[in-house]
């Protein structure tokens, strides 16, 4: 390891040495320091010129989180018009419309049903059963209004007794023939 | 100001600080005319522009006047002591420019920080000040090595007191700093070094 210096940078490093061997101290200084003297000190204070100075300086994270800070913002704009420009545009009226609630065709009832007209008897055990209409071998007594919704329920809606005249495809409402005997209803 | 003259009896010094810790204010003077100089010179070579040098070394006189029953004789001397305060003052000067940024350019104001071009009033030659930029180019450890040991001529055992680390370790940090302030002066052709002479086989690199 070498102790010492190569020759000529042993010769800068002695000739900067004496350089500032040679320099004084300002007279600033020197003031100071007589003042530090001659103040009090619980009234000393360090380097209150240097302070003023720090007023057109900032720290380095203040100035790292006023850019991200911007960087942010400047995202969020740009997000928004993005956001803004890829949305369609509607019509006064189909966005009136479209928020208007309840709208008022709406309703809460299924939106498509039918409504059966099933011949019926009763059975030998009691039990109203359905009749086939084109055997004339039966005879329907009854018409069970039966009610077919969307949303796979079934009700009955009436049972009415069948006059005389509407046996199979003779009843008054009943469907004509080669027609199923199918109408629908609205709710 | 007069010379500084660290070669005086200690005892002064001890008498000086007595005064200070009694209340006595004056004692700062003698003290810093018997000092100042030194530890300016010290600060000089560590810091770009003289205005911060001198800032650094009134902090320190300004620390050792607040509380100067810190001062520990059987630790050291008193310049010991100051040079010390000196030391950890320029180390936070460094650490807290680190974390300021300038918001506008030169305005014909002295120059703060070290990020400014260094002061060329400080030496007379161009050689030297050309060589005090190289020398502020070092990193702040190989700087300040080379200032205790290079500049100031102290003893190894007393900059490692200073340093607080082995005498080993001292030899070679400054070896390390030498060869980094070699291998800058030859590039920029301040020194020649000898033809043939591999800076590896040197520990120039």
């Amino acid at each position: 390891m070498t102790d010492t210096p190569h020759p000529r940078v042993g010769a800068l490093l002695r000739q900067y040495a004496r350089e500032l061997a040679d320099v004084e101290p300002s007279r600033d200084l020197d003031a100071r320091i007589d003042a530090l003297v001659a103040s009090p000190r619980s009234r000393v204070e360090i380097r209150p010129a240097r302070r003023a100075a720090r007023e057109w300086q900032v720290p380095r994270w203040a100035t790292a989180a006023c850019f991200a800070l911007l960087a942010v913002a400047v995202g969020i704009i740009i997000g928004m018009r993005l956001e803004h420009r890829a949305t369609p545009t509607l019509p006064v009226a189909d966005v009136a419309r479209e928020t208007a609630w309840p709208p008022a065709e709406f309703s809460m009832w299924p939106a498509d049903s039918v409504s059966i007209k099933v011949p019926a008897d009763y059975s030998a055990d009691g039990r109203l059963v359905a009749v086939d209409p084109g055997d004339h071998r039966t005879r329907a007594r009854y018409w069970v209004d039966v009610v077919v919704s969307n949303d796979g329920t079934v009700r009955i809606e009436k049972v009415v007794p069948a006059g005389p005249l509407d046996h199979g495809t003779t009843q008054k409402n009943g469907p004509k023939k080669g027609e199923p005997d199918v109408q629908i209803q609205t709710p | 100001m007069g010379a500084a003259n660290n070669m005086n009896p200690p005892d002064d010094d001890f008498e000086h600080v007595t005064r200070l810790i009694a209340g006595d204010a004056s004692a700062l003077r003698p003290l810093y005319e018997k000092h100042g100089r030194a530890l300016l010179r010290f600060s000089l070579a560590m810091c770009r522009s003289q205005q911060a040098a001198e800032d650094l070394v009134h902090d320190t006189f300004v620390a050792f006047m607040r509380e100067p029953t810190r001062f520990d004789p059987a630790q050291g001397t008193v310049f010991g002591y100051l040079r010390g305060m000196l030391r950890h003052h320029v180390s936070r000067h460094f650490r807290r420019e680190k974390r300021w940024v300038a918001l506008e350019g030169d305005d014909g104001a002295a120059p703060l920080d070290d990020s400014a071009p260094p002061d060329d009033e400080i030496t007379r030659s161009e050689v030297t000040a050309a060589f005090r930029r190289v020398m502020l180019e070092l990193p702040l450890q190989h700087r300040e090595i080379i200032a205790l040991c290079d500049l100031e001529e102290l003893p190894y055992a007393a900059v490692a007191h200073i340093l607080r680390c082995p005498v080993g370790t001292v030899r070679s940090r400054l070896h390390r700093a030498r060869a980094l302030l070699t291998l800058r002066l030859a590039s920029l052709e301040m020194i020649d070094l000898p033809p043939g002479l591999a800076l590896a086989q040197e520990g120039y690199s």
